[in-house]
């Protein structure tokens, strides 16, 4: 239980405690935000390691009435890890990224906190928990969406704001509708709805969840503010917008699908013969507008959407293995997705290049970035060294076990044009000629480097021993089914 | 344990590589001996009738497995033994060409790759060293990195990569079908649902078929084999399109060879023998229309591997009797490899020294290149089936299959087998175009560098020497390592099929000489009459089909993309026109000139605003309608049944 409070605190109590500090003194800075940031890894992994050793953490409470509660059970631990993992990544990014950049107070404070609100919400036991820091995490990430303070930036802002917000009343709705219902918000007890059976209106109070976290989990169309937020720094756009905000959406919809509905509801309910199809919908479209982007940030965040929506599909399919290729997929996604968007953050940094159309001879400049680029990029076709291929197989072996042997074509398309999405930018990079390298003022490459190199390796070592992280997959499914 | 050494002696290689920078040491030479020896240890362990298993102690759902059986052995020691002789050939070609290092390393990790595709034990395993030689020998392909390689290396690994996709889907419907995922040589398996099971291996068979250069999936190949530097090309299309047949082997395994009909896939054998055939006459006759040396030569490896194909389906077919089809193809592999390989290394030694591959460019030199001549004389009789060479053995056993599948009296077996004599005549043709145009003819005014040859003359006599040796005795391979592999693949039949089967037979002979004759009388009109000239429409080419696609999707995608900015303009006026409206009455409201928050104006979330409202108002109202039960908002007549929305099943 203590972990549980230290792994809570200790993004927040960083966080303060930079916003307390003076102006000047980055190094000091960097060091608070390291220092508490691995203390709120190391405390949530062994939150995690505890939850699949079978403790149970929990700490409860009342507001106005309303019970809360926090207990991770292995979903939640899963995704603790995942975040507080890549956080410390994205930290370390962040120190070589950012030096030099105005405003770095705001930016560590609200990246500190972020971490605490995200892990509360992994970590969180009940509907309103999971509410809270839902919507929580809007606002503390909001100032890392503005960062540039440009127009542009402004106006991605509140556009991220309005969403998210609809989303949250939507969110409400339901929440309200189920408590009317159950009189009871808390996810331990086996899934919500199950018990009452089917009743009117269930199928509207699911399409009021999913299209309330779908907002985040940037489901089409409600997705247009992931490409929109792409304006912030590259560490926040690789972690926020690519795992963990974004996660948090996704996370909510695995949570309703099996916490609140439960495999079974849900597979009487007609609209889960849908939702597969609203997930491929956006997997396809997603992917093919990301092949038609110029600039790579927002071609790497439309792919964000379609690859999102993977973790959906196999969520939808209900099946043991089609929940076993999502959670796969949730971990093997993010250390890939965020390799792509460092080297791009990299390439920008180091050569001022932002647009696909003018890489042409940065491999030769910067070799070991678009070596991971590469890496990545087979990653998300499927391709089998690289941890998504296991994500990949098991959505397939799920889809086809359903009888929906046709979104096993879906995931098969989508990859032929991840090919197309990806492979053409690092030809070219590396095709053309050797040019000099321009250096930017004040980039600390090492610093830069080091987490993306490593973050690629994770994903080779985890695609060629699954069994790594096969446990915490295996016990998210026995949880569930 | 020596199985997992395989992958990973060539992996020693590159840091060997690393350690000996500026050294004039060939690692790739001393790798492939080692891998040589390694090999042949490995072939009398798996002839002694012992299977060779290992399994990684590892948990988890991918236990990376590895296998060895007669068949693995065969491929393991002819990839060893090509690229053996490709290493010597390379290093001098490379000074010339450039980019040894990065050559080396490519050589190096596709060794690796292959080795682990042959000695795989399951079909993870086996995918992962796939996808791994597909990359590295991505870097081959556009090993100059100019327009030409990069465009052929983009179709190269484009397919490749849809291949892998498939073989993914196939292990996945293979997979479902079955109750555990069977590994590699462990024989037949009797799926639970059949039709799962047909489908998995119909794509698994793409996937293969991709690498193979099965037609209609062969158009990358001529591209990439032909703009790869000469060595690769030889290894490519020596051995790494065999990689497919030894998958479609595999495949076959899946299914059942030797077993009757009435087995899981009883399509498999016509399907394969119907792609064999295309294949063979597909390669064939655009190989008669090549104008370049090294594309014919790739088109005559996608014709060659139809006749794999063909014997792989025939085998199938056939079921118990089918043995001579199993056996001519793998015969077929190991000839193809070495015949081909000596083809390309002896091309290759002409593009070095004169810089040119256009065949009518070349002539007559044969003076200026004696032994070359002689060589590439040696591998042309070969691919052509001459008596006393290797290629006459295989395409012997081959048509015996074909005939006896064609005494079934089925028509898709009887026009393979007179196809496959049409396909004889214009290997003949082409080849006797190459050879003539090449070496005979008039001396063509072309300037030769100087340079040594003896290093390329080495590796292609050593090639001539096994094709003369299996030519002169071609019963010897056949019994000494394709039964053992057949045998090992579930057809115990095989030994008995070929026990009297003599290949100095009267009528096999004068039927390869007659068709010959044939094939240079076509090659000596078509070069008259001007008809190799003839250029396919463009549909019908690469670049064609690559415009016809890009055309496509780019209409479907402009669509789609109109569609889209229409309806995000549909959103976008509507939120405008009420952003407008509540902005006008708000400033009528409070005379003030902005609607702001903060810096921002609501202008400018118009569209999105527009969405959520929309959405939000309809949820509101769905809320209030499921909650509240208004009645006035039911609706007074009642909708068809398809528009209404069933809240359950």
């Amino acid at each position: 239980m203590t972990d549980l409070v230290l792994a809570l605190l200790s993004g927040a109590v960083g966080g303060i405690l930079i916003g307390l500090m003076p102006r000047a003194g980055n190094r000091l800075r960097n060091i608070v935000a390291l220092v508490f940031s691995a203390a709120g890894t190391i405390f949530s992994w062994r939150v995690a390691g505890a939850v699949f050793a079978g403790h149970t953490i929990r700490i409860s409470g009342e507001i106005a009435g309303l019970a809360w509660s926090l207990q991770p059970d292995p979903l939640g631990a899963i995704f603790g890890l995942i975040v507080s993992t890549l956080w410390l990544f994205a930290g370390v990014y962040s120190f070589g990224y950012m030096a030099g950049e105005h405003k770095q107070r705001t930016y560590y404070t609200y990246f500190l906190l972020a971490f605490s609100v995200t892990l509360g919400v992994a970590f969180s036991g009940n509907l309103l928990a999971l509410y809270l820091f839902y919507e929580l995490l809007t606002f503390v990430t909001y100032p890392l969406v503005i960062h540039e303070r440009s127009s542009e930036a402004m106006k991605a802002g509140a556009k991220y704001i309005v969403y998210s917000l609809s989303g949250a009343g939507a969110i409400l709705i339901a929440i309200i509708v189920v408590y009317s219902w159950t009189g009871n918000l808390d996810f331990a007890g086996g899934p919500l709805l199950a018990a009452g059976g089917l009743r009117p209106g269930l199928g509207w109070v699911l399409a009021l969840f999913v299209a309330g976290f779908g907002v985040k989990a940037a489901i089409m169309p409600l997705h247009r503010w992931l490409p929109a937020a792409m304006c912030a720094p590259t560490p926040v756009s690789a972690l926020l917008h690519a795992v963990a905000v974004v996660y948090s959406g996704v996370y909510g919809i695995l949570r309703v699908v099996y916490s609140v509905f439960g495999h079974e509801l849900m597979g009487q309910l007609h609209l889960s013969d849908i939702l597969p199809w609203v997930a491929s919908f956006t997997i396809l479209v997603g992917v093919i507008i990301a092949t038609q982007q110029d600039v790579l940030k927002r071609r790497l965040a439309y792919h964000t959407v379609s690859q999102l929506s993977y973790i959906l599909l196999g969520a939808f399919t209900l099946h043991p293995w089609g929940l076993a290729g999502a959670i796969c997929h949730m971990i093997s996604y993010s250390t890939l997705k965020v390799t792509l968007f460092f080297a791009a953050g990299v390439i920008a940094k180091r050569t001022g290049k932002v647009r696909v159309s003018e890489m042409s001879g940065v491999g030769w400049q910067l070799p070991r970035t678009m070596a991971a680029f590469g890496v990545a990029s087979l990653g998300m076709i499927g391709m089998l060294p690289l941890n998504t291929f296991w994500s990949k197989y098991y959505l397939m072996r799920g889809s086809v076990a359903k009888g929906k042997w046709q979104l096993a074509l879906v995931l098969i398309t989508s990859g032929l044009i991840n090919a197309f999405c990806f492979i053409p930018t690092v030809v070219a990079a590396f095709a053309g000629e050797r040019g000099q390298l321009s250096l930017e003022k004040g980039s600390e490459t090492s610093l830069m480097l080091a987490p993306m190199l490593l973050l690629a390796g994770i994903a080779l070592l985890i695609g060629l021993w699954p069994g790594l992280v096969w446990p915490g997959v295996e016990a998210v499914v026995d949880w569930f089914f | 344990m020596l199985l997992i050494l395989l992958p990973i002696i060539p992996l020693l290689g590159i840091f060997a590589l690393r350690g000996t920078r500026g050294k004039s040491i060939n690692i790739p030479f001393a790798v492939s001996s080692v891998t040589l020896i390694l090999g042949q240890h490995l072939l009398r362990d798996v002839l002694g009738g012992n299977p060779l298993t290992y399994r990684l102690p590892v948990s988890g759902p991918f236990v990376p497995t590895f296998q060895a059986d007669a068949v693995s052995a065969i491929f393991v020691l002819l990839a060893a033994f090509l690229w053996w002789v490709v290493s010597i050939y390379s290093p001098e070609y490379m000074k010339q060409e450039g980019g040894t290092r990065r050559f080396e390393i490519c050589t190096l990790l596709t060794l690796a790759a292959v080795l682990g595709v042959f000695v795989a034990g399951d079909l993870f395993t086996l995918l992962l060293f796939f996808e791994l030689m597909t990359v590295t020998s991505f870097f081959w392909v556009v090993h100059r990195w100019n327009e030409e390689a990069i465009r052929a290396g983009y179709f190269y690994l484009f397919f490749s990569i849809a291949g892998g996709l498939l073989l993914a889907l196939g292990i996945v419907l293979i997979g479902t079908a079955t109750s555990s995922l069977p590994a590699v040589g462990a024989g037949p398996v009797t799926p639970l649902d059949s039709q799962a099971f047909s489908w998995g291996v119909a794509a698994i068979v793409a996937g293969f078929g991709i690498k193979a250069g099965m037609a209609p999936l062969h158009l990358w190949l001529p591209h990439a084999h032909s703009v790869a530097p000469t060595p690769a090309s030889a290894l490519l299309s020596g051995l790494l399109i065999k990689v497919g047949a030894y998958g479609l082997i595999r495949i076959g395994e899946l299914v059942g060879w030797g077993l009757e009909f009435g087995h899981a896939a009883t399509w498999l054998g016509p399907a394969l023998t119907l792609l064999g055939t295309c294949t063979m006459l597909v390669g064939v006759l655009a190989a008669l229309l090549q104008s370049d040396a090294k594309r014919l030569l790739a088109y005559h490896s996608v014709s060659q591997m139809g006749y794999i194909i063909l014997g792989l389906g025939v085998g199938l077919s056939l079921g118990k009797a089918g043995g001579l089809g199993l056996l001519g193809s793998i015969y077929h592999v190991v000839n193809h490899a070495l015949f081909k390989a000596a083809l390309f290394l002896g091309v290759g030694v002409i593009y070095i020294r004169t810089g040119e591959t256009n065949l009518y460019n070349l002539g007559g030199l044969w003076r200026s290149f004696p032994v070359t001549a002689v060589l590439m004389f040696l591998a042309v009789l070969g691919i052509t089936g001459a008596p006393g060479l290797n290629g006459y053995a295989s395409k012997t056993l081959l048509h015996h299959a074909v005939s006896e599948a064609a005494q079934t009296g089925l028509p898709l077996m009887v026009w393979a087998e007179r196809l496959f004599l049409v396909v004889g005549v214009g290997t003949a043709a082409s080849f006797a175009k190459l050879f003539y145009l090449t070496f005979l003819g008039k001396p063509a005014e072309i300037e030769i560098s100087d340079g040594r040859s003896q290093r390329f003359h080495v590796s292609m006599a050593l090639l001539a020497l096994v094709m003369v040796g299996i030519g002169l005795q071609p019963k010897l391979f056949l019994e000494a390592l394709a039964v053992p592999a057949a045998k090992a693949l579930g057809m115990e039949t095989a030994a008995a099929t070929i026990a009297d089967l003599s290949f100095w037979n009267a009528s096999d002979v004068m039927g390869m000489v007659i068709t010959l004759g044939l094939g240079i009388a076509v090659c000596w009109i078509g070069l008259t009459t001007g008809a190799f000239h003839w250029t396919p429409p463009r549909w019908l080419t690469l670049e064609g089909l690559r415009q016809i696609v890009l055309l496509g999707l780019g209409a479907v995608i402009r669509k789609g993309e109109g569609y889209y900015r229409s309806a995000m303009a549909f959103f976008s006026n509507i939120g405008s026109a009420i952003t407008s409206r509540l902005l006008s009455a708000c400033q009528r409201l409070d005379h003030s000139r902005d609607g702001t928050i903060g810096d921002i104006t609501l202008a400018g979330i118009s569209a999105d605003a527009a969405i959520l409202l929309v959405v939000l108002a309809v949820l509101i109202l769905l809320y209030a309608y499921i909650e509240l039960d208004l009645p006035s908002l039911r609706l007074p007549v009642s909708l068809p049944t398809w528009l209404r929305i069933p809240f359950h099943r």
